[in-house]
């Protein structure tokens, strides 16, 4: 999330996604408020231990895909039955089979460009936008639990990180 | 519990089943008012084909997870394997009706008509393909070649069973084995698809066809495989086949209703473009005679499975899946319904009106026939069994799908229901979708 408040975080770093679940499992256990967990890729089963909740992007993508299907249809309606009736082989002018392939292609194109747009916008992304990160190993190599420094207290993070095995433990403002 | 053991009383539910479909038989045969029995002919032809596309479509999926390195489905693959040997029984079925076109049993065919086919430019035409000797060497040769590969499949999967090792030597073989029959399916299934279904309207092609109703039989199977499997899990069995297979399978369902409706329409609306009488015949009829069909079978088969199987969770409930599952399979049963009846009523018609009279022996006697038999068509909207699928047709169908399952629940209980040894095992027992 794009966040002005400065956030101190101690963060551990591991080699391996199996560590990284092992570990996200023991702070859960030991009622430690995780502040995030960054990966280099999708690691399956993170997200039901984490306790993160499904994604609402696909109900805005329905509601994008809806919204292109009704632009679409009702604007063709429009466009052949009032604004500019032509007679194309002979066929009414409210020809439904036809726009059919229209409505599909700007159903989609409203779903894919509204839902990408959502995307980039909460989560903070997009051209121009410099993003602060924790360290650049974790798009690479390394799977990476941080904690913020006003709920978990550092010697307690320091402990955990030790005791589940995490190769590196870091501290950064963001 | 590896070892699924067929229980009396399914088995007695299921002999039921067969036991209402043949009476049902019996009841249309005797119940049929026209010289050729085509309400029986349809009813039978309609159901052997749509199963045996069911059973062929299975074996074409477990060729094409073999082909791809899937793995997902390698803990429930019994199913499939049992649904393929179904091609044995399919087989003997449809060879009762190329036997008829043969001995002139029955009527469902134009193209059979020799007498008519000398006067008829366009089935002339076409006689080198639609003809007895093509419809019974196609039938007998190719569901053959599709019966041997499902044996074959299945043999080297019981044999992995019993001695497969590390060095995976079975399964080397079915990959071979696989490879080799995708290319024969993708074109004997059309080849045959036109035979059995699209020669009913002799007239009329269309090149979207059979992929059209090859996936409507695809749907169909994994309809059924969903079922049975929740079925099984029921009874206890298949503790290994869990929430995420059957999310998976319902995104087959989800994905192929979809592309069959891109096919329906693709079909539908380059030959409403297009718009030369001889290919809009089809949908006229279908659209002027049957509009509840017509239109109820996309509204079941499209917005049903489209809405419902939408979300993530209603293809992981097994309620919400297998409710799809059950419309999907009776909406594509009336798919091919819309088939096969329709051009079955008409020809059954042309040969009525014409009757082999004097008036069949010139061309404009033809044209006469032709108009008497539409006449006849359009002042009685509604013929039992044709216009609609009647008791005596559900209760077919009943029991094709008894018998169906029947034969699939025998295989099934003759081997492990979770293989061993596959080298996709592991995969399978570990899948995780989200």
């Amino acid at each position: 999330m794009a966040n002005n408040n400065h956030t101190e975080v101690i963060f551990g770093l591991y080699d391996d996604e199996e560590d990284l679940l092992r570990a996200v499992k023991a702070a859960k256990r030991d009622h430690l408020d995780i502040y995030d967990v960054f990966t280099p890729f999708p690691v399956h089963g993170l997200d039901p231990i984490l306790g993160l909740e499904e994604s609402r992007l696909h109900q805005a993508g329905f509601i994008y895909g809806a919204l292109g299907t009704l632009t679409a249809f009702l604007g063709m309606t429009w466009i052949f039955t009032k604004d500019w009736p032509s007679i194309f082989g002979g066929k009414p002018y409210w020809s439904v089979p036809a726009f059919i392939p229209i409505t599909f292609e700007m159903t989609v194109l409203f779903a894919a460009i509204g839902m990408t747009v959502t995307f980039y916008i909460i989560n903070g992304l997009g051209p121009g936008v410099v993003n602060t990160y924790l360290d650049d190993r974790i798009t690479d190599d390394k799977f990476c639990i941080a904690f913020d420094k006003s709920s978990v207290s550092v010697e307690d993070a320091q402990s955990f990180f030790k005791a589940t095995g995490a190769s590196e433990v870091n501290s950064k403002t963001i | 519990m590896n070892q699924y053991t067929f229980a009396a009383i399914h088995r007695n539910v299921l002999l039921g089943a067969i036991g209402l479909g043949i009476v049902c038989m019996i009841l249309t045969w005797f119940g049929d008012t026209d010289a050729y029995h085509t309400r029986f002919w349809t009813n039978f032809l309609h159901n052997s084909v749509y199963f045996t596309m069911i059973s062929v479509m299975a074996l074409f999926f477990i060729a094409t997870c073999i082909t791809a390195y899937a793995g997902w489905h390698t803990t429930f693959k019994r199913v499939w394997e049992a649904y393929s040997m179904f091609l044995f029984v399919g087989l003997a079925l449809l060879l009762i009706v190329a036997f008829g076109v043969y001995f002139h049993w029955h009527h469902l065919y134009h193209w059979a008509d020799e007498a008519g086919v000398q006067e008829d430019a366009i089935l002339k035409g076409k006689s080198s393909f639609l003809n007895k000797n093509w419809y019974l060497f196609g039938t007998l040769i190719f569901v053959g070649t599709w019966a041997f590969f499902a044996t074959k499949l299945r043999s080297l999967s019981l044999e992995e069973d019993k001695s497969g090792n590390n060095s995976f030597a079975q399964h080397k073989k079915m990959r071979v084995y696989a490879a080799v029959f995708l290319p024969i399916i993708g074109f004997t299934s059309a080849a045959m698809l036109w035979q059995w279904v699209m020669s009913v309207d002799a007239h009329w092609y269309s090149t979207l066809f059979a992929w059209y109703s090859t996936a409507s039989a695809f749907v169909s199977m994994i309809a059924l495989t969903i079922l049975l499997i929740i079925f099984l899990k029921s009874n206890g069995y298949y503790g290994e086949v869990n929430a995420n297979h059957i999310h998976d399978l319902g995104k087959f369902l989800f994905a192929i209703s979809v592309f069959w409706t891109y096919l329906w329409f693709s079909q539908f609306m380059l030959i409403w473009y297009a718009n030369i009488g001889e290919e809009t015949i089809y949908f006229r009829e279908r659209y002027d005679n049957y509009p509840v069909l017509f239109f109820g079978n996309l509204i079941i088969n499209f917005l049903v499975p489209f809405f419902i199987l939408m979300r993530n969770d209603t293809k992981r409930k097994f309620g919400s899946v297998s409710f799809v599952a059950i419309i999907c399979l009776l909406g594509h049963w009336i798919d091919y319904f819309l088939m096969i009846k329709p051009g079955a009523l008409i020809n059954l018609q042309h040969a009525v009106g014409a009757g082999h009279s004097d008036a069949h022996g010139t061309e404009a006697g033809h044209e006469v026939a032709a108009g008497a038999g539409h006449a006849a068509e359009h002042t009685s909207q509604f013929v039992a069994g044709f216009s609609m699928p009647g008791l005596l047709e559900i209760g077919t169908f009943i029991g094709f799908l008894g018998l169906f399952l029947y034969v699939a629940l025998t295989i099934l209980s003759k081997s492990a229901l979770v293989p061993k040894n596959d080298p996709y095992l592991e995969e399978s027992i570990h899948h995780h979708v989200i």
